[in-house]
């Protein structure tokens, strides 16, 4: 069977493609206000920052990291590294999150063929089995959420996932989240169980989550750098981990990935579904 | 024009909801009591948005999430000269913006 999926979106102006994907807001008391995406994460990151302690340089390290991981995948959309100065002296596009905090606009398209486990060998030297996967929902409008920080789908979509593998956070050796905005990658590996809430910054000041660290995070150059055309977002993230399972990402390759993680956002975290894969041998 | 911002009541558990649901988020009880939330409410977190949809003339637009004393809360446009966390706001009605030819109205928060 295949997956494919696809996104034309640079033939439109800005603006126009900004409104279009706003349309995902809840209608009734998000988009009849001007909420765009970037605008929900802008106030989600401000409550971020006052709430766990994230700074505008964390948002800009995710940005720095993941740009330099692109320039290792030559399928990535944006082929430029940036330096952490010139990512916060970007222009504003929601206060407080500037350009090199959003992910662009792209193209792009990307399959992957599924079969059965047991006739993977026909197809694939180097087959990667789906171990576990999860899918779960919040309230559409992001301020009815209980606290509207923490991503519950997130963490209900990631609890099912693991507890279908029989695996822990622990046992995963690279991720791909889904850093449409660089403070959702930093809420996304608290939510998902890799670090705890409020200490996502600190794993990354660490480096634990660079191309060389305990788990990396992102090594395509996530939404942010390899590009985020919604319908192919969530198999290119997919393809990226099977590369990286069967050792042929190359210069960004982790080195001994046997296990990954996968986190896909719908709308603002309304809709999550999750994926653990795991290599065949 | 709607004088007052109403959230609503489930009839059966009491929790309150903004917007309207078909069914209560917490015991999926069917039954509202429109209520007033009141004429003051407290800024929670905000944005000064400078790239727009159409159809939205404020530029910068502010956008922010209040929190009414009964503990519901909501998102709207702001107006106010030095808005920052923590603020006291008033609903008000207003036109919000266009959607097409049609001009769209609803409550935004003032100082």
């Amino acid at each position: 069977m295949l997956v494919a999926g696809g996104e034309k979106m640079t033939h439109v102006d800005t603006n126009v493609i900004t409104g279009i994907v706003a349309t995902l807001s809840q209608p009734d008391v998000e988009y009849v206000h001007g909420v765009t995406l970037p605008s929900l994460a802008a106030m989600f990151t401000r409550l971020y920052m006052q709430h766990h302690g994230v700074t505008e340089k964390h948002l800009a390290m995710v940005a720095a990291k993941n740009h330099a991981n692109a320039l290792k995948n030559p399928y990535a959309h944006l082929q430029k590294a940036v330096t952490i100065k010139e990512i916060m002296n970007s222009v504003m596009i929601a206060d407080p999150l500037r350009l090199y905090h959003c992910c662009p606009i792209s193209d792009g398209a990307a399959a992957v063929v599924l079969c059965p486990a047991d006739v993977a060998k026909k197809y694939s030297d180097a087959p990667v089995r789906i171990a576990g996967f999860g899918q779960a929902t919040d309230t559409h409008a992001v301020h009815e959420r209980e606290d509207p920080t923490v991503l519950k789908a997130v963490q209900l979509a990631s609890k099912q996932a693991f507890e279908m593998a029989g695996l822990r956070p622990s046992d995963i050796d690279v991720a791909e989240l889904h850093d449409a905005f660089a403070i959702l990658e930093i809420a996304q590996s608290e939510d998902a169980g890799f670090f705890r809430k409020g200490e996502g910054a600190k794993a990354l000041e660490e480096g634990k989550t660079a191309l060389d660290g305990e788990l990396p995070i992102n090594p395509s150059g996530g939404l942010k750098a390899r590009g985020h055309p919604i319908g192919a977002t969530g198999v290119a993230q997919i393809i990226e981990l099977a590369w990286q399972l069967r050792g042929e990402a190359k210069e960004r390759q982790v080195s001994g990935a046997k296990r990954a993680y996968c986190c896909n956002f719908g709308g603002f975290g309304n809709n999550v579904v999750t994926h653990i894969l795991e290599r065949m041998d | 024009m709607q004088e007052r911002m109403t959230g609503f009541r489930c009839k059966d558990c009491s929790r309150l909801h903004y917007p309207r649901h078909a069914r209560c988020l917490s015991c999926k009880g069917t039954d509202f009591e429109e209520v007033e939330l009141g004429n003051e409410c407290k800024l929670l977190t905000y944005t000064k948005l400078y790239v727009l949809p159409e159809g939205i003339e404020m530029s910068p637009l502010l956008l922010g999430i209040v929190e009414f004393p009964n503990g519901v809360r909501a998102l709207g446009q702001l107006k106010g000269d030095d808005i920052k966390v923590g603020l006291r706001l008033r609903p008000r009605w207003g036109k919000l913006r266009t959607l097409g030819e049609k001009d769209i109205y609803g409550f935004r928060f003032e100082q």
